[in-house]
């Protein structure tokens, strides 16, 4: 059964339809990307999963319950974890001691968080930040600090949003690797939106594509990329046309 | 049980920090044995009072980040619960103590429930609003004596430990002192457990914090129960300190003002913060208040000075007097 | 039965002056809400201060209280600015917490200046052609000159400001500035002279407003606490940033702090044994701060808020 089951979901906000009837589903051993051009609800179908957003209509159902009409903290604690685009750093708390408030949703013990905390930056490899404060990082480390925070919580799927955003080509690698070592190595589920294509491409065993709310197009990355509708939604007729008159298949 | 060695553990505090904390714990605990007038013993008692007071406050106003400008009415549930049960029942401090902060607390969830569906301005206004409701309550309410109050008589001879009556000034000073260390360890209990930081979060970025799985309603309630446990256990030490409680003294928003003030300025957030707010202002307030207030045409010079010292503070350094100290230590890095 | 009848009459209009009365304290409070996102706890001092300026110069100046009204408006005009200027400015920059705090010194400190300067015994004033005189209005029904004066011309100081913001360029400028500060400045509009005339437009309001009432309430250093509380109900039943707002929702709670008188005539008349201790004469304030929590519970913008 799949993990995730998003089911005609449909979040309008007064006249605007963000997200219409989108439909699709996530197992527990699969990287799903979904990608869009600007616009295109990505965003807001992240908060009506997580429930941050309540639905106009439609369901979601996480690990078999029904988790439509739940607030986004019990989400969480049903193992949905998700990061931020905006991400504001804490001034006040040391880099592990952001970490634990995840790992504390598992368990109330300090030495227990902290342990896991540790576990999970460790295998990160930001372990050697613990003891400094979160104003002091670079973003790329921030972001780091925010998976792992996220992970701490030990979830089975975890939403990343645009978490490639403002990284230069190394930084990217690097973030690659990282998600497939947190995917293969702890399985945990993935469900990724992204502007940065190339992850997307490396990291997804399937993609799902948004165009003002509606889901377009589904499949593997290599496929979905060529479909002639996606070329339409993120470059123009104009593009589809020339695409066809040269033959690409 | 790690929540009692987590209390006891100062070690992620500077070296500076503890050593400093450790002196003042030495002179508190001298202190009665030092030469002094009566005046300066009141100012101590009141310190520690304010200091107990402040950081009950700082549980939701320095680490929640709510001001709350209400805490007043619980000084006076608790001082007028060991009142009455005294006057009627003749029951001892002790037993009267827990069930005021029993009744506080309960007061607190009922309250609580609605007041932490808001923030910032709203929150702090519906906190005066509701402190301000019972306190009138309480002047037009006779079982608690009204407007004029209520007077607790002598029970007997004094030295009296069940009913804390001394002659005395040393005794209640050592027993209140009692009280602060127990809260200030409490205090440092509470800053390593997982409500701790998950009020730190929370005070943070609240989206963050939900996405973690932390009911944000829920541990902004169970924070500020917390808080008016403090501040009703130190309400009751009142009603026998001062044998004499009316709701102009034990309710009024001025009391729930000074709290607040104590604690922003020494530093709202940090965990020496409110100590350190009411040894600065405490003391001003008494010896200044005695030397000017005695000459009339000069009552409410001194706390217009603390109106003027709040309003520089809030525009320059909103962290307080704590806020300066690690401001100056990390330029210092 | 009668009694109940005049004393509806009474409660309601007693309950429309007070409340106009009440609706040109919250005025200011709300104008300086709708361009800045900032509450000012030290509201109620400004209105004293407006009262105190009033109670001074009216003997000082031998002329009628009445006339002083320009005179408070421009003492409250110059007090937002000031403060503005001094304080609200650098309070903007920094954290919620920081600028509560920044207000609520303010109130301490004015209001102790005020204790410092003026002492404290209430003082009202004595001297003035509506003083001591009364106009009656139906059966029974005795009303002040002054509070009766004194509604007209909140009435009017309502006129003028709405006139201000909705027909005047630099109204419509401070309109362009509550709405999007950012957009303002585009086309000109610099957000600092909208900020300080907001403060200058806020406090005159409320200087006037104090004027008014210290015709017939005395003032005394600490009077601005309750008028603040009552003004910040007012500004959160009628929506922070409405000036029909503050209108509609001052006459309401008028009216319901006007309240209490009426339901104790009703239980008199039905002369119900054992409701006697219900009376609550003594809760008309209770009442206000009560409304205050229930509306921001149940409908935190009002009723015609736009801004929350």
């Amino acid at each position: 059964m799949a993990l995730l089951q998003v089911n005609n979901v449909t979040k309008r906000f007064g006249g605007l339809v963000a997200n219409h009837e989108v439909s699709f589903q996530v197992d527990q051993d699969e990287v799903v990307g979904l990608i869009g051009p600007n616009g295109a609800g990505k965003t807001t179908l992240f908060n009506c999963i997580a429930g941050f957003y309540p639905l106009t209509s439609g369901n979601v159902v996480f690990d078999g319950e029904n988790i439509t009409g739940l607030s986004d903290f019990q989400v969480a604690r049903l193992g949905l974890a998700r990061t931020f685009q905006i991400f504001q750093a804490s001034g006040d708390l040391k880099v592990v001691e952001n970490v634990m408030v995840g790992s504390f949703m598992r368990t109330s013990s300090r030495g227990g968080a902290r342990e896991v905390a540790l576990e999970v930056m460790d295998f990160l490899g930001i372990v050697d930040t613990a003891g400094e404060m979160m104003t002091e990082l670079p973003v790329a480390a921030q972001k780091r600090v925010a998976l792992a925070t996220a992970l701490a919580s030990d979830p089975k799927l975890l939403l990343l949003d645009e978490v490639g955003a403002g990284l230069n080509p190394s930084e990217i690698d690097g973030l690659i690797e990282l998600l497939q070592r947190v995917h293969g190595e702890r399985g945990v589920a993935l469900l990724l939106t992204e502007h940065v294509l190339e992850m997307v491409m490396k990291l997804s065993h399937r993609v799902i594509v948004l165009e003002s709310g509606r889901k377009i197009a589904e499949g593997e990355p290599a496929t979905v990329v060529k479909d002639p509708e996606v070329v339409r939604a993120y470059l123009g007729d104009h593009y589809v046309k020339r695409q066809k008159e040269n033959g690409d298949a | 049980m790690e929540a009692v060695k987590n209390a006891f553990d100062f070690g992620d505090m500077p070296r500076s920090e503890l050593g400093l904390a450790a002196a003042a714990l030495a002179f508190l605990l001298w202190f009665p044995a030092m030469p002094h007038s009566s005046f300066g013993m009141a100012t101590m008692i009141q310190f520690l009072m304010f200091s107990l007071y402040g950081m009950g406050w700082n549980l939701i106003g320095g680490y929640g980040g709510q001001v709350d400008l209400g805490k007043a009415q619980y000084v006076g549930i608790g001082a007028y619960t060991t009142a009455v049960m005294m006057i009627r029942w003749d029951v001892p401090f002790w037993f009267s103590m827990p069930v005021g902060m029993a009744l506080a607390v309960g007061w607190s969830f009922i309250i609580g429930y609605p007041l932490f569906r808001l923030k910032g301005h709203y929150f702090a206004i519906a906190t005066i609003a509701t402190s301000l409701v019972l306190k009138d309550l309480f002047e037009v309410w006779d079982f608690v004596g009204g407007a004029r109050g209520l007077e607790i008589p002598m029970k007997g001879d004094m030295p009296n430990w069940l009913y804390l009556q001394f002659r005395e000034d040393y005794y209640y000073y050592y027993i209140l002192l009692g009280m602060f260390l127990i809260g200030l360890i409490y205090m440092n209990g509470f800053r390593h457990s997982r409500l701790g930081y998950q009020l730190r979060a929370i005070k943070d970025n609240e989206h963050v914090a939900r996405s973690l799985g932390i009911d944000v309603h829920w541990s902004k309630i169970k924070a500020y129960a917390v808080a008016t446990a403090y501040v009703a256990m130190v309400g009751s030490f009142h009603a026998c300190y001062n044998f004499n409680i009316e709701p102009e003294d034990t309710m009024s928003l001025d009391l729930s003002v000074l709290i607040a003030m104590m604690a922003m300025l020494g530093g709202a957030g940090s965990m020496w913060g409110p100590i350190i707010g009411a040894a600065i202002l405490v003391p001003m307030k008494n010896y200044l208040g005695s030397w000017l207030g005695g000459q009339a045409g000069f009552a409410g010079m001194d706390l217009a000075m603390y109106g003027l010292i709040i309003m520089v503070i809030a525009a320059a350094q909103p962290r307080g007097v704590y806020g300066i100290v690690e401001a100056v230590r990390a330029r210092r890095r | 039965m009668e009694e109940l009848g005049i004393q509806i009459l009474k409660s309601a209009v007693s309950g429309l002056i007070m409340g106009l009365v009440f609706a040109l304290v919250a005025l200011g409070l709300t104008v300086i809400f709708g361009v800045m996102d900032i509450v000012n706890f030290a509201h109620g001092e400004f209105l004293m201060v407006g009262m105190y300026t009033t109670l001074l110069t009216s003997p000082l100046l031998g002329v009628d209280p009445v006339l002083t009204l320009p005179l408070a408006g421009l003492v409250g005009a110059v007090l937002g600015v000031m403060c503005y200027f001094g304080l609200i400015r650098f309070l903007l920059r920094g954290p919620m917490i920081a600028q509560l705090f920044g207000t609520f010194g303010l109130m301490i400190f004015l209001r102790n200046l005020a204790l410092l300067f003026m002492g404290s015994e209430p003082r009202i004033v004595h001297e003035g052609w509506l003083v001591g005189k009364s106009i009656l209005v139906g059966p029974g029904v005795v009303l002040e000159s002054t509070k009766v004066a004194a509604a007209a011309l909140s009435l009017i100081s309502f006129a003028v400001v709405w006139w201000f913001i909705n027909r005047t360029r630099v109204g419509k400028a401070i309109t362009a500035t509550s709405l999007d500060a950012e957009g303002a400045r585009y086309m000109g509009i610099s957000t600092e002279y909208m900020n300080a005339l907001a403060w200058a437009v806020g406090g005159a309001s409320v200087g006037v407003a104090g004027g008014l009432l210290v015709n017939f309430w005395p003032v005394e250093p600490g009077v601005g606490l309750l008028f603040t509380m009552i003004a910040f109900a007012t500004v959160a039943l009628g929506g922070f940033g409405s000036v029909r707002g503050a209108l509609v929702a001052g006459i309401l709670i008028g009216f319901i702090v006007n309240l209490p008188p009426v339901w104790d005539a009703i239980l008199r008349s039905i002369d119900a044994a054992g409701l006697r201790g219900l009376e609550i004469h003594s809760f008309k304030y209770t009442m206000v701060y009560a409304v205050y929590f229930l509306i921001m519970v149940l409908r935190p913008q009002g009723l015609f808020g736009w801004k929350q």
